[in-house]
């Protein structure tokens, strides 16, 4: 599959709403998802995620902490949080790198949305990250 | 505790008969009438210490002949936060210097150098002494990151998009208080004392890592310099425009949301600290800065800081 298609877009959508396998959930505390869910559960946004040198993002749509609409397209439109990441970025992202790291180095840049709004939720984002790094896919 | 004179004169040899404690009180006594920025930096001046001079020795010794498993994993756990962090702020620290007054301009020049400073201390500590791989600051860095918690990830992470925040506008008021509350309050008033406290403490009941002891304690100093400098920034900034203390109170009252999600569990017992001593001693450090320089907290600002989660480090 490749990315920033409509074919991997769905299956983002469907891997952030899985979550995390019971393997995953196991090699971190239990008092952190409950964090994650606690962030997540009140969660109503959109998140553009962008490509810097195509212009493309994938559009995911929250409300009440599920992600109810995935696409791609070249206008974040109305997104509260738009984030940006050259190309190398995603390829390190979807090949393993850690999104914790990936957030702390900015790799991903906030070019529009609240920092402190966005950051309230910031390991439900990196979670998020993570579940859309596990979909398996191709540049 | 006793505020010894001689921490703010002490050359690197000296230093490393100080007491964590007695750098603490040197650096809370100032808060109280809070130095001018030249004055800070001529402070600078003299108390510049050479990275290189440190010798790592002994603490090779230490590490791999007297320390536990556990303490050398609680160690790395607690002090691998600091290692990205210092260089986080090394980096991050440049757009903040674009604004304010002259004076406040050339100080930050002279901090910036120190957290360039602490970085290589840093990397020569875990080259040295822990044994972590690469042949670049960068690799080094790569080799450790995985010791660092969320505790450190989160507000690391919120001071590099405040940065970017505040590249826009450099001398945007607003911008700059909710940097400076995450940067000079949480981060060097809290967490990187708390650090210091917790480790340095470890260090000097136990007779263990000299090199890492004196370097970090010259560090801590250095921090007397940084937080002094934040806590005049913020508490002018206030008087000028008390409008801004929402800043204060927006910006703590993300950093505190965020403070309970931690991953990982690590045995700070082995250190010689209970999870509730690690608490207490977060909330006396933010309340010393807070109460010292007259910034008031909102109740449910007060409730959160309560609730201060001790879950400093995992890894």
């Amino acid at each position: 599959m490749r990315w920033f298609t409509d074919e991997w877009a769905q299956a983002v959508r469907a891997s952030v709403n899985t979550g995390p396998s019971a393997a995953e959930r196991e090699r971190k505390l239990p008092s952190y998802w409950n964090w994650i869910e606690r962030a997540r559960s009140g969660h109503t946004a959109t998140w553009a995620l962008g490509v810097r040198e195509t212009g493309t993002y994938v559009l995911l749509a929250w409300k009440d902490g599920t992600c109810t609409a995935a696409e791609i397209t070249s206008d974040p439109g109305a997104a509260d949080y738009v984030l940006v990441a050259g190309e190398a970025a995603w390829r390190e992202l979807l090949e393993g790198a850690d999104p914790g790291r990936m957030v702390m180095y900015r790799r991903l840049r906030l070019e529009r949305g609240d920092v402190l709004g966005f950051f309230r939720v910031i390991y439900f984002f990196v979670e998020s990250l993570a579940a859309l790094a596990k979909v398996p896919t191709k540049p | 505790m006793t505020d010894r004179p001689g921490v703010g004169d002490s050359d690197l040899r000296q230093i490393r008969d100080l007491d964590i404690d007695d750098v603490l009180a040197y650096l809370h006594r100032d808060l109280k009438r809070l130095p001018s920025y030249t004055e800070l930096y001529r402070r600078y001046l003299r108390q510049r210490w050479d990275v290189y001079e440190l010798d790592f020795s002994q603490d090779v010794l230490d590490w791999r002949e007297r320390m536990t498993r556990e303490e050398r994993d609680a160690f790395v756990g607690i002090s691998a936060g600091f290692h990205h962090g210092e260089r986080q702020v090394e980096v991050e620290l440049p757009v903040f210097m674009l604004g304010g007054s002259e004076e406040s301009k050339i100080y930050m020049s002279s901090q910036i150098e120190d957290e360039a400073r602490h970085t290589v201390f840093f990397d020569r500590f875990y080259r040295e002494v822990v044994g972590m791989p690469g042949d670049t600051v960068q690799e080094v860095l790569d080799a450790s990151f995985e010791h660092v918690s969320e505790t450190f990830v989160g507000p690391f992470g919120l001071l590099a998009y405040q940065a970017d925040e505040l590249r826009r506008d450099p001398e945007d008021p607003a911008a700059r208080v909710r940097y400076g509350t995450t940067y000079f309050l949480w981060i060097e008033g809290v967490l990187a004392l708390t650090v210091m406290k917790i480790t340095l403490t470890y260090c000097r009941e136990r007779g263990f890592l000299p090199g890492y002891y004196t370097g970090f304690t010259a560090t801590c100093r250095d921090e007397a310099r940084h937080v002094q400098f934040g806590m005049r920034f913020l508490r002018d900034s206030v008087r000028e425009d008390p409008r801004l203390l929402l800043q204060i109170h927006e910006t703590l009252r993300t950093i505190l949301a965020i403070n309970g999600a931690t991953s990982h569990r690590l045995a700070l017992e082995s250190l010689g600290w209970t999870p509730e001593e690690v608490q207490r001693l977060m909330i006396r450090q933010l309340d010393m800065k807070l109460t010292d320089v007259g910034i008031a907290l909102a109740p449910d600002l007060r409730e959160q800081v309560s609730r201060i989660e001790p879950e400093l480090a995992g890894g």
